[in-house]
């Protein structure tokens, strides 16, 4: 709906835009961020630890690289440790091979001067990702014409049905604020088995890849909040602006934290879409 | 439409000459005169004229405007009255048969201190025993400079002391430190539960149908409640029972048109009143064909009547229906429905005794539908208010007077639905209803003890049952914070009690008269209310979810207590008053973060409930009469809420807290063919919070906001808008026109609507990273949206 506000606003109202300095305050302290992803595909487990910066501040973010990072998988003992590659400004397993296994809970720790931070996650079963099939469709209101893509599935669970889909246009990864496809059982699941159709219009000879996040209630919420912040437009039909809620709790020391740790299954599919005969 | 009436005037004139004819033949003693234009003295042929104990005894004035009339027992009351003009009643005595008697006329669109006179009594605020009320001329807010031209109601209570508002343009009020669904806005005391057009912009009301509005900033009396913070009391216009009259206005953006008269007879008249909007024509002009093929309008229509059945007895029936519709595109429509109906019934049981009885119905709807064989879905919801008040009022001696009586309401929230069209495969939504039953008693009573002290005591003693039909649900913990905390539910039947709450509320008021320039008044009240709006942005929407107390919902309520001086100077032309007050709410309830109160059927995991506070002084200069009108307001106020959840559990300025709030209204009357008027506004920027940083989480950079919430103010705000107004003097004409010119933001001040942070790529504020091609650079940003920046209008209006 927001777009649909959004429109309406626009269309209503005689307003115009431009762009203004306003005399916004200075951050006064280090706030660590930590964006931390345990998952079941190696590529995609890293921990990033940076500080957040004065909003005009347009220099090179502050990476931390100093800190010491690991994953404990509670109920055992396993802890999985992870060291600092200068090449992708992350934190990645030592053990490469290390991945998130279904069932399991894990907690993040980060210790970083005299701070430290934790944050749990449990890695929930997948649910069943069946075919990407696609389809011409012609130019109608609210949609351009183009071919667009059904994603067929099946989710038999009763409890944590929060997920997310990622969508990846020959090698580029859509990441507008249009782009966090996330959904929850609200609207039943029926019409995953019965094929989602993507919003997309995509080109012939276009590649695209799908993943499936299954998440944990917290990290569903947070990018549910992390998306209100992105459409929020100041005024008076938004909510006030917060920063999503992290899941990463201080243990020890004194200081703010923003960001998230997610563990989550990752399903993939990929589709070439060949031209209309 | 006016030709009936009219008929049966001329055939009355006629029938009067014919009259007047027999009388001079019998010649037992005249009275002559003369009737004439008050605004240019000319002589006005055709004036009837009669004895008021007489009604036969009429004659008719000649060419000249001279007439003569048979005489009658002395003193006695002379009515002369002419179609567009003001009645006139003169009291003849018996010395007056020896001379001429000139009667003046004056039209009726030029008698503004007379309506002045007859709706408010010049020292009302010295003598009365109200504090923070105020009775708002529909004359005064028709010369009030209007945004496109359309006087509205609602935006010039704005202007007001003590009224906030949310932001440019808007129409929400925000009195005394209340939220906007705190005001209980009622039209002939049926409820109004969204009154507002284009998403706020325009409020419900089409002056032309009102007759009056009275403001009440809290202290209302016992026999109003259902809101803490103000009660906005409008009347439609009763139709006059002499001849057809109408009156319209043909605007920017809609035209309007109402006709008022007798009905049937003299003892029962009509009045019924249209607007409409036409933005879809301006979107037809459009070279955008998406554009044109929008749909965008409001319209009101309004009407009611009354009948007199018998000396005592008097039965009113009003009914206003309004509605808004969005169209985009031919497959996605927004409407949403105003209907509120009521009927009213008064009997004077003696002189000193009264009683009243009314019946009302208000029903509030919205629609969407989004018409796609993939992805449709229809999207309703309605919720009702039905309710019956009985009053009794005793006048027994002019120092004490008392009233009593009771009120029933039943509010039915209907189910929200959500239910999918075409192929769409999502699962229907439907949530339960929400019933709620609130039975009042209230009493009170004024009494005078001497000239000087006065006091008005009442109490209202509300008993609320949330009732079913419905499902309440059971948490694990007082405070439910999730669905998943549900361990039980139960199934209630239509009208079986699910939650009880009862509350009693107080209301006293004391006047002292210092003398009969100068009186001093302090109140004292409590207000309950059990239905409010689960939002948590400033400005209402047409979607917003209403919620009833229920068991995990308490009722809200506040205290006010107020005090005012009241000064009134140069034989009552001038009024000066200051009024301080605190007001204390309790269980006022925001939103959690990320909240979803739209389908959610557990509304109350998404609630954080608290206190506030309020508190402030304003300062009214006003001027009613004469060539120049207007007021000067200054409000010092404060505004604060303290909820666990929210700020760090600190206290925090909600968006409308605007600390210094200034006013200038001024009308001027040239000549009786031009006038002008004028306003001034200027507020405290609104409480906001601004980011203190940015940080990259999920490749995107976010702006990063103080836990403590609205730190930061926009800009101060200020205003001036200005209108000129040319009439037609014609005044032997049936037609009367006049021209409207307003200029909303005259110097083009640009007051910020919303500032946005966000990245600003490729340095163009209009880049989209999604559509507009590559990115060559990124970097935070500002964006400032406002709006209206000197913004002309013109209108047409005419009266018949």
């Amino acid at each position: 709906m927001k777009k649909y506000w959004f429109w309406i606003s626009a269309l209503v109202l005689v307003s115009c835009q431009e762009e203004v300095e306003l005399p916004l305050a200075n951050l006064d302290q280090m706030v660590p961020v930590i964006e931390a992803n345990w998952t079941d595909q190696r590529l995609y487990n890293e921990v990033r630890v940076s500080l957040a910066q004065s909003y005009f501040d347009s220099g090179s973010r502050n990476v931390i690289s100093d800190a010491e990072v690991t994953i404990r998988e509670l109920g055992s003992s396993k802890i999985i440790r992870f060291g600092y590659r200068p090449e992708t400004f992350s934190f990645r397993p030592l053990n490469s091979n290390e991945i998130a296994k279904i069932g399991k809970t894990y907690r993040l720790e980060v210790k970083w001067k005299e701070h430290v931070f934790q944050a749990e996650g449990t890695m929930l079963e997948p649910p069943i990702l069946d075919s990407l099939t696609y389809e011409f469709v012609e130019k109608k209101p609210f949609r351009e014409d183009g071919y667009y893509i059904k994603v067929f599935g099946k989710i038999p669970f009763q409890n944590d049905n929060n997920y997310r889909i990622r969508i990846i246009e020959n090698d580029t990864l859509k990441n507008g604020r249009n782009d966090y496809l996330l959904f929850d059982d609200t609207f039943g699941l029926n019409f995953f088995e019965e094929g989602l159709q993507l919003n997309y219009a995509f080109d012939a000879g276009d590649i695209v890849s799908l993943e499936l996040y299954r998440l944990n209630g917290e990290m569903y919420d947070y990018f549910t909040q992390l998306v209100n912040l992105l459409f929020s437009d100041g005024g008076l039909f938004s909510p006030p602006p917060q920063n999503p809620n992290t899941n990463i709790k201080l243990i020890k020391g004194k200081s703010d934290v923003l960001g998230f740790f997610l563990v989550s299954p990752i399903l993939r599919e990929t589709v070439k879409i060949e031209a209309k005969q | 439409m006016p030709k009936p009436s009219y008929f049966f005037s001329i055939c009355f004139s006629i029938l009067l000459l014919f009259i007047s004819g027999e009388i001079t033949a019998q010649d037992t003693g005249q009275i002559s005169g003369i009737v004439l234009d008050a605004i240019n003295s000319n002589p006005m042929p055709g004036a009837s004229i009669y004895w008021e104990n007489d009604v036969s005894s009429g004659v008719v004035s000649d060419l000249e405007g001279q007439f003569s009339i048979r005489k009658t027992t002395l003193p006695a009351k002379l009515v002369i009255s002419f179609i567009g003009y003001e009645k006139s009643i003169r009291t003849i005595g018996a010395n007056d048969g020896l001379k001429i008697v000139k009667i003046f006329l004056k039209p009726e669109d030029l008698s503004l201190e007379e309506i002045i006179i007859q709706e408010r009594r010049p020292d009302q605020q010295i003598k009365s025993l109200e504090t923070g009320k105020v009775s708002v001329l529909m004359e005064t807010i028709r010369n009030i400079p209007a945004l496109f031209g359309e006087v509205d109601l609602l935006r010039s209570l704005q202007l007001l002391p003590g009224v906030q508002t949310a932001g440019e343009g808007t129409t929400g009020l925000f009195v005394r430190g209340g939220s906007n669904d705190q005001n209980l806005i009622q039209i002939d005391g049926a409820p109004v539960y969204n009154a507002s057009h284009f998403f706020g912009f325009f409020s419900v009301f089409n002056p032309d149908a009102l007759d009056k509005v009275d403001l009440y900033k809290g202290n209302m009396p016992a026999a109003y409640g259902g809101r803490l913070s103000s009660l906005i009391d409008v009347s439609l216009k009763e139709g006059n029972n002499q001849q057809v009259h109408g009156e319209g206005g043909i605007g920017s953006i809609s035209s309007r048109l109402t006709l008022d008269g007798p009905l049937f007879s003299e003892k029962s008249t009509f009045s019924i009143s249209a607007r409409r909007t036409y933005a879809d024509v301006f979107l037809k002009l459009s070279g955008n064909e998406g554009i044109r093929n929008n749909r965008l309008n409001f319209h009101d229509l309004s009407a009611k009547f009354a009948f007199r059945l018998g000396e005592k007895d008097k039965l009113t029936i009003s009914s206003y229906q309004g509605a808004d519709f969005l169209g985009l595109e031919d497959s996605f429509g927004l409407g949403w429905t105003n209907w509120v109906s009521s009927a009213q019934w008064n009997r004077n049981i003696s002189d000193k005794a009264y009683f009243d009885l009314q019946v009302y119905h208000s029903k509030y709807n919205y629609k969407i539908e989004f018409d796609d064989v993939d992805n449709g879905f229809e999207w309703k919801n309605n919720l009702s208010e039905t309710g019956a008040k009985a009053q009794w009022s005793i006048a027994s001696q002019a120092d004490f007077q008392a009233f009593w009586g009771f009120q029933t309401q039943y509010y039915h929230f209907a189910p929200i639905e959500l239910l999918p069209l075409g192929t769409n495969t999502i699962t229907p939504i439907v949530t339960n209803p929400k019933n709620g039953l609130l039975n009042s008693l209230f009493v009170g009573m004024s009494h005078a003890f001497n000239s000087k002290l006065s006091t008005e005591v009442g109490l209202r003693a509300g008993f609320y049952n949330q009732v079913g039909r419905g499902v309440d649900y059971l948490y694990a913990t007082p405070s439910p914070a999730s669905s998943d905390d549900i361990i039980d539910s139960t199934q209630y039947k239509t009208l079986q009690n699910i939650k009880f709450y009862q509350g009693l509320e107080p209301r006293l008021a004391f006047r002292y008269l210092v003398n009969e320039q100068f009186s001093i008044k302090t109140a004292y009240n409590r207000n309950f209310q059990y239905v409010q709006i689960a939002s948590n942005s400033s400005a209402g929407l047409p979607i917003d979810r209403w919620i009833l107390a229920g068991t995990y919902v308490p009722p809200i309520h506040a205290d006010q207590i107020s005090l005012g001086l009241f000064h009134n100077f140069d034989q009552n032309r001038w009024e000066f008053s200051v009024e301080g007050y605190y007001k204390d709410f309790r269980n006022i309830i925001d939103l959690k973060n990320g909240a979803n109160v739209l389908f959610n059927d557990n509304v109350e995991t998404e609630i954080l409930t608290g206190k506030g506070w309020a508190y402030g002084a304003e300062f009214l200069l006003r001027k009613n009469l004469g060539k120049t009108s207007g007021w000067l307001a200054y409000t010092y106020s404060r505004t604060w809420r303290k909820i666990e959840g929210i700020s760090q559990g600190r206290a925090y300025n909600p968006r409308y807290d605007r600390p210094n709030d200034i006013t200038l209204v001024l009308n001027h009357e040239f000549s009786p063919r031009w006038s002008a008027g004028m306003t001034f506004v200027y507020t405290t920027g609104q409480a906001v919070s601004f980011p203190i940083g940015t940080y990259v989480v999920d490749r995107q950079i976010l702006p990063l906001y103080s836990e403590l919430r609205n730190e930061d103010r926009y800009p101060d705000y200020h205003r001036m808008d200005a209108s000129v107004t040319w009439k037609n003097s014609d005044k032997g004409k049936k037609w009367r026109g006049s021209w409207n010119f307003s200029i909303y933001n005259l110097y083009g001040r640009k007051n910020p609507f919303s500032y946005e942070f966000r990245e600003i790529y490729n340095d163009d504020i209009t880049f989209e990273k999604s559509d507009d091609g590559p990115v060559v650079s990124a970097r935070p940003g500002v964006v400032m949206t406002y709006l209206f920046t000197f913004l002309p209008s013109i209108t047409y209006n005419f009266k018949f």
